[in-house]
């Protein structure tokens, strides 16, 4: 977190003063270009959707609309707990701070898990990779939002790392992997309305 | 853990599972119904994601306690998805095959 220190003058100069980049700004320049490239394979998946929409509809049909929603439920639990681990970190309560890391994790591995199981049954039905255009897409984008999960696992691990010593307790570090858990839910929540729910 | 702060993040939590939840609803379509293209649920289904997304921004991600320039460069983003996707979306129907 990065505050402003002084004592402010105006109104105007409290608010600044109040205002604060959450985490490291690297981790922002990297998010933010992370949201463009994605808005990039959004949008070829998009346009190629409604360019085809009869065999794009046809193959959404195999997917179960219902492990969608809880996929996203889980991960929308992870980034709350995520952000209270931030603000308990930030009030100096490091044991709720690590607890709530630790949930983030435990509901990140329940999306992973989730995942997986969806992947197998869509195999198991004969939809591959290859199948169609469709699930060409479906398993791209799955499968590049699962790296950047499975990248989310180590960065956490840094956080929790942290936590655990006051020796290595560093606010703006803790932020920082927050920031990167949140794109994994922010683009999660993107690619669920494009794959699930879209018609 | 602050006491506002807490119920804050909760509500949002809330809103955010109920929004989801919601969706359930609007996307479950069945039979024929599931087969025919709908400009109408795509684009909320887009619209619906990228309010989400903008929620995840500033409470989760504490943007509304950023600098402007971050605020701007967030929305700016939630925008610009937002016109390429329908863009993208609406001539891609213009194109079908």
């Amino acid at each position: 977190m990065t505050s402003v220190a002084g004592t402010p003058s105006s109104t105007s100069d409290r608010t600044q003063a109040a205002r604060f980049v959450p985490g490291q700004p690297d981790m922002w320049a990297f998010v933010l270009f992370e949201a463009l490239v994605f808005t990039a394979y959004f949008t070829v998946y998009v346009f190629n959707r409604a360019r085809s929409p009869d065999l794009f509809l046809e193959s959404q049909t195999h997917l179960d609309l219902r492990v969608g929603v809880f996929n996203t439920l889980v991960l929308l639990a992870s980034s709350w707990f995520v952000a209270r681990c931030v603000q308990a970190a930030r009030e100096g309560s490091f044991r709720a701070a690590t607890t709530n890391a630790f949930l983030t994790m435990l509901f990140g591995f329940v999306f992973l898990v989730s995942k997986v199981r969806e992947w197998a049954a869509e195999i198991e039905q004969g939809f591959t990779f290859t199948s169609d255009e469709f699930f060409s897409f479906y398993y791209f984008l799955t499968a590049i939002h699962f790296l950047h999960l499975l990248i989310g696992f180590g960065v956490l691990a840094i956080a929790v790392h942290q936590l655990r010593s006051p020796a290595r307790r560093s606010q703006e570090t803790i932020e920082t992997c927050a920031t990167y858990w949140h794109t994994i839910d922010f683009l999660w929540v993107m690619i669920f309305a494009l794959l699930y729910v879209m018609r | 853990m602050n006491a506002g702060f807490e119920k804050r993040l909760f509500v949002v939590w809330l809103a955010l599972s109920a929004i989801t939840i919601a969706q359930l609803g609007v996307g479950s379509l069945e039979g024929q119904a599931a087969r025919i293209p709908n400009a109408a649920i795509t684009a909320g289904a887009i619209l619906i994601a990228l309010v989400k997304v903008r929620i995840i921004f500033r409470e989760f991600m504490e943007v509304r306690h950023a600098p402007a320039l971050l605020c701007r460069l967030t929305d700016l983003w939630v925008v610009f998805t937002g016109v390429t996707l329908l863009g993208g979306y609406f001539a891609g129907l213009a194109f079908s095959t």
